[in-house]
């Protein structure tokens, strides 16, 4: 069962992989880097994950169509609260409601997985892989599975 | 004979004092200078402020303790995670919460991940508000051992860098620091706008009497992200801290009866009264 290091590690042995790096969305603190930082500074690319990853989580339109209609018209639902109740949803229900976030760009691909815990946290793995070597598909699979080892028993 | 020199030779030392400019170069300071300082000596022992404690071993930070945010124990129980009873049970037996975390990871209770994750989370939650300007100087106490052998202590000035980030970004939210401490109540706007799941949560914990501590501990979430989401709230018309209680801006002797017998009155009366004798 691995700690941060040895799973940001293990991300970093994907074909193409330049760098990896565990992000508190809400803060935008790295809780965790291996290998190169886009931009070359850890903390300023932490802060600009954590943005990206805040607004697709925060955004109705990519939640889960399940229940996408409970959620809309918020204005009315703000008294009844369903879900992220302490104790309601031991498995943290649909927060974050997305899995992952995919970039792509002329040299490298960008991959931003939400960890899904059991205590309130929000968090989520960010993959960075050079263009021509990196495997999306492969990458997307393998950074799911890393980020369920993680944090479950 | 004996002379005293009236120009001493050299200037004496100067008092250590918060250089601004320099700490804005730097990209980090104006937190602590006696934090700064340990952390050059590599101090080992435990850092008490106004407002929380930090515990340092060689220079940095191994562990971090504030009232205002929830613990380890609480992010870990708080959504059942883990048992409250298991654990109290593996604190008993260790003795700290450090060596607690590494037992129940070692009986297989807990993710290592998960573990190494709430702590660090915990430890900069609770150092942002250690760290937050207080108005009593901090005290250092020596310890003669080294802290807990961590796995991964945290850097002063790392630790100082993003308690300063984490001040910009409040105040870029919403420059108003009242929901931070205050109790809050709900501000009711005619079309407010939609919320997150997350801050829903917090929407529904409000009861006009709950601080934003409380709200961090009931649901068992950093206090600092529970401050993001409020001051977000209050940026949008839909969160407002309450106002406090007017008699505490009123006249500090209203409400005293004539006739108290507090010393300090009775002596001031007494040497008015000796004054006016003379």
């Amino acid at each position: 069962m691995p700690g941060i290091d040895e799973c940001l590690l293990e991300a970093m042995r994907l074909p193409g992989a330049r760098g990896a790096a565990l992000v508190d969305w809400t803060s935008g603190l790295a809780l965790g880097t291996v290998g190169e930082s886009p931009g070359g500074d850890q903390e300023a690319a932490a802060v600009e994950t954590a943005e990206l990853a805040r607004l697709a989580a925060e955004q109705h339109a990519f939640a889960p169509g399940a229940d996408g209609g409970t959620h809309e018209g918020g204005t009315h639902k703000v008294g009844i609260h369903e879900g992220g109740t302490p104790g309601g949803n031991p498995l943290g229900g649909d927060d974050p409601p997305i899995e992952d976030l995919i970039i792509s760009n002329r040299d490298s691909y960008h991959l931003l997985r939400f960890v899904r815990t059991s205590f309130d946290s929000s968090v989520c793995l960010h993959l960075w892989l050079t263009r021509a070597e990196g495997n999306l598909a492969l990458a997307r699979i393998r950074l799911g599975e890393m980020a369920g080892r993680l944090v479950l028993e | 004979m004996t002379a005293v020199r009236t120009t001493p030779a050299a200037p004496p030392p100067r008092l250590p004092a918060r250089d601004k400019a320099a700490a804005r170069d730097r990209g980090w300071g104006g937190g602590s200078p006696m934090l700064t300082r340990l952390a050059a000596e590599r101090a080992t022992g435990v850092l008490v402020r106004e407002r929380g404690t930090l515990r340092l071993s060689r220079g940095r930070v191994v562990d971090a303790e504030s009232p205002a945010a929830p613990g380890l124990d609480v992010l870990l129980t708080a959504r059942g995670t883990l048992d409250g009873e298991v654990w109290r049970q593996a604190l008993a037996e260790t003795g700290d919460r450090h060596h607690a975390g590494h037992r129940l990871v070692e009986g297989g209770l807990l993710a290592p991940g998960a573990l190494e994750l709430c702590r660090l989370v915990a430890l900069y939650d609770a150092a942002y508000f250690t760290l937050a300007p207080s108005s009593t100087p901090g005290r250092f106490r020596y310890a003669a051992e080294d802290g807990p052998d961590c796995g991964c202590p945290v850097p002063v000035a790392a630790l100082e860098r993003e308690t300063l980030r984490r001040r910009d970004l409040l105040h870029r939210i919403w420059p108003d620091p009242a929901t931070d401490e205050r109790p809050l109540t709900r501000a009711h706007r005619a079309t407010p706008p939609p919320s997150t799941v997350r801050q829903r949560a917090v929407l529904a914990e409000l009861d006009d009497v709950r601080t934003a501590t409380d709200i961090a501990r009931g649901l068992g979430r950093p206090a600092f992200h529970t401050l993001v989401d409020l001051r977000r709230m209050a940026a949008a018309g839909v969160v407002a801290a309450r106002e406090p209680a007017p008699a505490e801006a009123s006249d500090p002797l209203e409400g005293i009866p004539a006739d108290a017998v507090d010393p300090h009155i009775t002596l001031l009366k007494r040497l008015r009264d000796a004054l006016e004798a003379l």
